[in-house]
């Protein structure tokens, strides 16, 4: 039932090198490339449906497009700053395919002109950027890079806000990773100075298959304007967790389904379909298709396909205090709104597991969120208000519970038991 | 809403534009027109702008500032976009955008008052004073504070904010040299202090430390702190208390300052200045706004530079021989050391105004019947620069005037009497021990031991009087008294109105 698009060869023992990835096919895109024009490939590409991955599900091929029409030189840059909580699948793919994403960057590179690319990798993936760099020089002495285009590999500092792509630009140019204001956009005014493109590296994984089989058999495999398959990193309270290639036309039931179902016979409380900063989404919401359009229909967002699943021994409350204590610590503190309101936010929730809070601070909260969202340079203080906005519409008893009680109804549950481990 | 109020029309030909950290120089040549100029409509005024200007910019040169908040937007400055306090709703646009950062386009209807863009504000005004100490009573900045007059326009009445305030223990109160101070927990983290340093001095000695709610302003060189000359601007452009000049800090509250306009006459820059003063007594300079002479800047040595108006050792008495004396005693004196000679040199110093001059060549006539006229300067007479902004080396205001009066600089020419006419700020050359020296201006008692003065009139320093000055790129600069003396000297004009009324020449 499944076809595989991405990780095609990936259990194959030493995927990651040139030699296990050229006899089972790799690289064999480039031959193709040969005959078709660039504007040929992003035409397929645009046929294909495919968008972006790194999760905000842009079309690629207009992504593309954007770039201007000048001789000046152009950049392209893979976006592997994977740091969304509960995202696993571009670790994966680079640890397994390393091969497959510099094919990918060799056909993205033809479509856009350029000769140079950057491959942005987080600072804490130590071992992918090993498995990345002897890749490179691997492909480097097989005379598949080096001739039309140069990649060279950039570690970060570890920083979420990285991951956005003006930061990752001004982090790529040695500035602080501080989102720029837009416009110019990065297709104008781009790693330094230049048209840039920036695309994940899930995206660039799916290219080769296009090229090889076809935008339209691509557009086949997905649903609606949402082509191909996804990489789903399930993690969680689930009994398999780990990354899957899935159709986009399954439910989030299913999924849960594929992967084993929830350990123990517990029930589903809640799940985050796109990572940290998608609103949660309850137990009641499973049948949603797992494409762009159908979750952002459900007032959540595909994101970057990490499915983090919580069963019924969550506290929704302590969830939401985690992930805001996270955003607290990432926001790189450039507008007023973020830097203060992620602080504001993560005290308020902080008090509120405790037990300290009260019931108007959920109405604060509300406040809060709606003096953040869509006011600044980038999206990262709108991303904080989805967990936070939606646990407390959507988990609203669990908060007045805490309130009530004045402390965390799973902390008292474990105080009786465990009294001796926890205090 | 929509209904044409007024036309603000591009008056100035050039202007900086320092837009999205790239700044680009645009400038229409003289004659030329871009006819017609796009226009936007803002708040139902039409205002020109300049292709690739922000809406900010428009706006500013309309002479609207005031109706948009701001707190990292600087004029000066590369744009950031950061406090998010200058949002304007944009007809066609779902979101708010910031004015700042926005270019202006040919028929924008922008609106600055609106449901959406007070409640804006009013959240990042409450968004600011959540970790914001709320010191104002302590504060020096207070009474100019940005962030103390916004809040009172469009901040909220109460916080909401009951967690606990975030405190930098070590940057409470902690010197970032000998000039400046920093309050960390008073910033608002709008970097203007560290695109200063980066753009206008280009010494970066200031950069952020950290994310988020933690950022923290510091030094990037601990042993060596800040080393630019201009440091007071730090405090100037900063929109809280956050960075203060130690000079300044406690010493005054600032509403009690009375301000007025002068010219700073520490070099042959002449950056125009605002003399803060109460009773009489200066408490500082700051810089005042010239786009062709200083810009928004001024060094700190000449912000520094009111010190010598109350100097302890300057001379505001007329003397006879290192003797106080009366004023007409002095004048009485004058006579008989002019007929005692027969050769009189009268040298006047670059640092004079124009109008000195004139009349001390004018007058002196009357009373001394041949005698000539020389300039001198003493520190450097030349057009060169110290540093790519301001500072000259030559530390005399007026050379260039003096220069145009047709005085010729002194070279050793021999005279039984020397009038010196100085203010401070010119070096006398060294002259003959045999001759008598009459000195007038602004003086200190080891010059007049120096020069073995026979006779002193002790006159005003700048800011004291009203003159002009040539500066060094030849624009004629007028200034009025600042502050009115509070010794015993007189202005050249007084001194030779009472030297009319002894001697019968008025």
């Amino acid at each position: 039932m499944n076809q595989n698009v991405l990780n095609t060869i990936a259990h194959e023992k030493n995927s990651h090198q040139l030699e296990v990835y050229k006899s089972k096919g790799g690289y064999s895109s480039l031959v193709n490339l040969i005959n078709i024009t660039p504007e040929q490939v992003i035409n397929e590409v645009k046929k294909s449906n495919l968008r972006g991955r790194g999760g905000a599900g842009f079309p690629t091929a207009k992504k593309w497009t954007f770039l201007p029409n000048d001789d000046r030189a152009r950049y392209l840059v893979c976006n592997a700053d994977e740091g969304e909580p509960g995202t696993f699948k571009d670790r994966f793919l680079m640890n397994k395919l390393p091969h497959q994403i510099i094919e990918g960057m060799i056909i993205a590179a033809y479509a856009i002109k350029s000769k140079t690319a950057y491959i942005y990798i987080r600072g804490e993936f130590v071992k992918e950027y090993k498995i990345m760099e002897q890749a490179l020089k691997e492909a480097y002495d097989a005379n598949i890079l080096g001739k039309d285009l140069n990649i060279y590999l950039y570690r970060g500092a570890g920083a979420y806000i990285c991951g956005e792509e003006t930061a990752l630009l001004n982090s790529l140019e040695g500035k602080r990773g501080e989102p720029r204001n837009k416009p110019p956009f990065p297709a104008h005014v781009g790693a330094f100075g230049m048209p840039t493109c920036v695309n994940n590296v899930e995206t660039f994984t799916s290219l080769p298959w296009i090229i090889n089989h076809g935008g339209d058999a691509f557009a086949k495999l997905g649903v609606g304007l949402s082509g191909g398959t996804r990489l789903f990193s399930v993690s969680g309270h689930i009994k398999n967790p780990g990354v899957y290639e899935l159709p986009m036309t399954f439910t989030i039931k299913q999924l849960i389904d594929h992967c084993g179902g929830i350990p123990d016979g517990k029930k589903l409380k809640a799940i985050i379909p796109g990572g940290a900063s998608a609103p949660m989404m309850t137990a009641d919401e499973i049948e949603t298709p797992l494409d762009f359009d159908s979750i952002a229909k459900a007032g959540s967002m595909a994101g970057s396909g990490a499915i983090i699943v919580m069963d019924e021994t969550t506290c929704i409350v302590e969830a939401a205090a985690r992930l805001l204590k996270f955003y607290e610590h990432e926001s790189c503190g450039q507008c007023s709104q973020c830097r203060e309101g992620s602080h504001w936010l993560a005290r308020l929730f902080d008090r509120l597991e405790k037990g300290l809070g009260n019931e108007s601070d959920l109405a604060l909260i509300e406040d809060i969120c709606s003096n953040m969202i869509g006011q600044t340079i980038c999206a990262f203080s709108e991303a904080m208000t989805g967990p936070a906005l939606s646990s407390i519409r959507k988990f609203k008893s669990e908060f007045l519970e805490h309130i009530n009680n004045k402390g965390c109804p799973h902390k008292l549950h474990l105080k009786e038991k465990e009294v001796s481990h926890v205090l | 809403m929509s209904s044409e109020k007024k036309v603000y029309k591009i008056k100035r030909t050039k202007i900086n534009l320092n837009y999205c950290s790239t700044p680009k120089s645009f400038s229409i040549k003289e004659g030329e027109r871009l006819s017609p100029l796009p226009k936007i409509n803002f708040d139902g005024n039409n205002i020109e702008f300049l292709p690739g200007e922000t809406i900010m910019q428009a706006i500013e040169r309309a002479g609207l500032s005031t109706s948009i908040p701001r707190f990292c937007y600087h004029p000066a400055l590369p744009i950031a976009g950061t406090c998010r306090m200058c949002t304007v709703e944009i007809e066609k646009s779902t979101k708010l955008q910031t004015a700042c950062s926005t270019p202006a386009q040919e028929g924008m209807v922008i609106r600055s008052q609106s449901e959406r863009v007070n409640k804006s504000h009013k959240g990042v005004m409450e968004f600011l004073l959540t970790n914001h100490p709320l010191d104002c009573p302590v504060c020096d900045q207070a009474g100019e504070c940005e962030l103390q007059d916004y809040n009172f326009t469009y901040g909220p009445n109460e916080t909401r904010f009951t967690e606990d305030k975030r405190i930098f223990k070590n940057s409470t109160t902690r010197p970032l040299s000998e000039k400046i101070i920093l309050n960390m927990n008073r910033c608002i983290n709008c970097e203007r202090c560290v695109r200063f340093e980066e753009s206008i001095t280009q010494t970066f000695d200031l950069l952020m430390l950290n994310r988020g709610w933690k950022k923290e302003l510091t030094v990037s060189d601990e042993e060596k702190g800040l080393t630019s000359n201009y440091q007071g601007c730090l405090a100037d452009i900063c929109p809280v208390g956050a960075l203060t000049f130690k000079d300044f800090r406690f010493q005054k509250r600032v509403w009690f300052l009375e301000k007025k306009p002068s010219i700073c006459d520490g070099c042959s820059k002449g950056c125009n200045i605002e003399v803060h003063s109460e009773n009489n007594e200066v408490f500082r300079y700051i810089p005042l706004y010239n786009e062709s002479v200083n810009g928004h800047w001024i060094c700190d040595e000449g912000r520094l530079s009111y010190h010598l108006l109350s100097d302890p050792e300057r001379v505001t008495q007329f003397k006879i021989q290192e003797k106080i004396v009366s004023s007409k005693d002095a004048l009485l004196h004058f006579e008989t050391l002019i007929k005692a000679s027969k050769e009189v040199a009268v040298l006047i110093g670059t640092d004079s105004t124009i109008e000195e001059v004139q009349a001390l060549k004018e007058n002196l006539k009357l009373y001394i019947p041949r005698f000539r006229l020389y300039s001198f300067n003493g520190t450097c007479n030349s057009d060169e620069k110290l540093d790519h902004l301001l500072m000259m080396k030559d530390k005399t205001p007026n050379t260039k005037g003096i220069a145009t009066l047709g005085i010729t600089p002194f070279e050793n020419n021999q005279a039984d009497l020397y009038i010196i006419f100085k203010n401070r700020r010119a070096l006398p050359p060294a002259l003959p021990q045999t001759s008598k020296v009459i000195t007038w201006g602004v003086w200190t008692n080891d010059e007049l031991k120096k020069y073995n003065s026979s006779l002193h009139f002790s006159g005003l320093a700048t800011a004291e009087k009203g003159g002009s000055f040539l500066n060094t790129d030849e624009i004629l600069q007028g200034f009025s008294p600042a502050i009115t003396h509070q010794g015993n000297s007189l202005s050249v004009d007084e001194i030779f109105y009472e030297l009319g009324k002894i001697y019968g020449t008025l």
